[in-house]
């Protein structure tokens, strides 16, 4: 991580640095031709997940390269304005959610963690199923609604917390970072002048 | 992996096939060859690409091998999200320029992973060959021989893959997704943002 982007101009041996966002058609067109594909497959790959291979982890990893690629074609910056950090945390934390409390359920029930077996006293006559198929939907809640969730929401949290980079310990070390409001417009501004290749190519 | 002389069954099943079929030596040729390229070459923009297709061998390899699990999370994620990440990287940082295409070879830190090659591959004739009948994964199948009779009919999941991961070791995999997420807390932590898209 070069300390100042104005060097890259002047310094000599340092080179080639390229812009991280350049717009092309080629690749916005292919992209959004792709992406409804893709996404369909994530869901078929998270949904089937008992049945055919795959599942929620790779499920979920072909959902956040969606977003993935929609940054690539149409510039990180764009695509983070466009996606609500609610939306990306919330993704994360849910699945947590659900999953642990799936898990937990049962031991309130008197049965182990993650026994689903423990549901079928309780919801077996009023859903209708027999006990093994408890396990089965059990398996599929915890795949969808927590590992497809989690990874989805984690993998396009890191790529744009890592598109964003580091925000300078001077930011931190002055005295009144205590509201959040003040942070974030520090990290905030930290962006905007962080990521001078960025902005320049996106004019 | 034993190559066995006279691999004359190469048939639709080449897992039953006891011996080593045209498609895995170029397969596995294809991904050595992309490793060492990805070691080799100066240019990282380059490594990254080459990595990204050995990956791609990788899954397509255990694919071939009736893994398509493995398979897929391999494609999905060391071919793809892995790349994307990379080359976000190497876009944040700069490169020296060179004018040279591949790495100078650093000889000590070969032949100490050449010493290792040479480790590991002396317990390769332990292993039976890929499809043997007579394999102990075969004749002595207490685990996954239990996984194969019961996922079904305990867990009502057609791919035991799934059963073993989401019922019978749930807590493992709960533990992994709560890996994944304390990652992204992690990054947050490292690059000392309180966002992740602001």
């Amino acid at each position: 991580m070069s300390s100042d982007p104005a060097d890259n101009d002047t310094g000599g041996t340092i080179t080639r640095q390229r812009p991280v966002y350049t717009e092309s058609q080629v690749i916005m067109t292919t992209v959004k031709a792709v992406i409804p594909f893709v996404l369909t497959y994530g869901l078929f790959i998270t949904f089937h997940g008992t049945g055919s291979p795959g599942g929620g982890f790779q499920g979920g990893a072909l959902i956040a390269s969606v977003v993935l690629m929609m940054a690539f074609a149409f510039g990180i910056e764009s695509t983070r304005e466009w996606l609500s950090n609610a939306l990306v945390v919330g993704l994360g934390t849910v699945g947590v959610a659900i999953f642990a409390g799936i898990a937990l359920v049962p031991m309130a029930l008197g049965e182990n963690f993650l026994e689903y077996t423990a549901y079928y006293p309780v919801l077996g006559d009023v859903l209708g199923l027999k006990e093994y198929e408890f396990v089965k939907y059990g398996m599929e809640a915890v795949e969808i609604g927590g590992i497809a969730l989690i990874v989805a929401g984690v993998l396009m949290g890191l790529f744009f917390a890592l598109a964003a980079g580091v925000t300078p310990p001077n930011d931190t070390t002055t005295p009144d970072t205590e509201s959040a409001a003040d942070t974030d417009a520090a990290s905030n501004t930290d962006t905007m002048t962080g990521d001078i290749d960025t902005e320049g190519a996106n004019k | 992996m034993s190559v066995t002389a006279g691999s004359s069954a190469v048939g639709l099943l080449p897992i039953q096939s006891v011996g080593i079929t045209p498609i895995e030596v170029s397969l596995f040729i294809f991904v050595l060859l992309t490793a060492v390229l990805t070691a080799l070459f100066r240019d990282v923009l380059a490594s990254i690409v080459i990595f990204a297709a050995y990956s791609l061998g990788l899954a397509v390899i255990y694919t071939f091998y009736r893994a398509p699990d493995v398979g897929l999370t391999e494609a999905a994620i060391g071919a793809g999200v892995t790349t994307v990440f990379l080359l976000l990287t190497i876009a944040k940082t700069t490169r020296p320029a060179s004018d040279a295409r591949f790495e100078a070879i650093n000889w000590p830190a070969v032949s100490i992973c050449g010493l290792f090659v040479a480790v590991v591959a002396v317990t390769l004739p332990a292993f039976p060959a890929v499809g043997d009948p007579a394999s102990p994964i075969l004749t002595n199948a207490d685990v996954s021989g239990y996984y194969i009779a019961n996922a079904y009919d305990q867990t009502g999941a057609e791919n035991a893959v799934t059963a073993v991961l989401a019922a019978y070791r749930g807590f493992d995999t709960f533990g992994e997704a709560i890996v994944v997420f304390a990652a992204g807390v992690a990054s947050l932590l490292v690059l000392g943002r309180e966002v992740f898209t602001a």
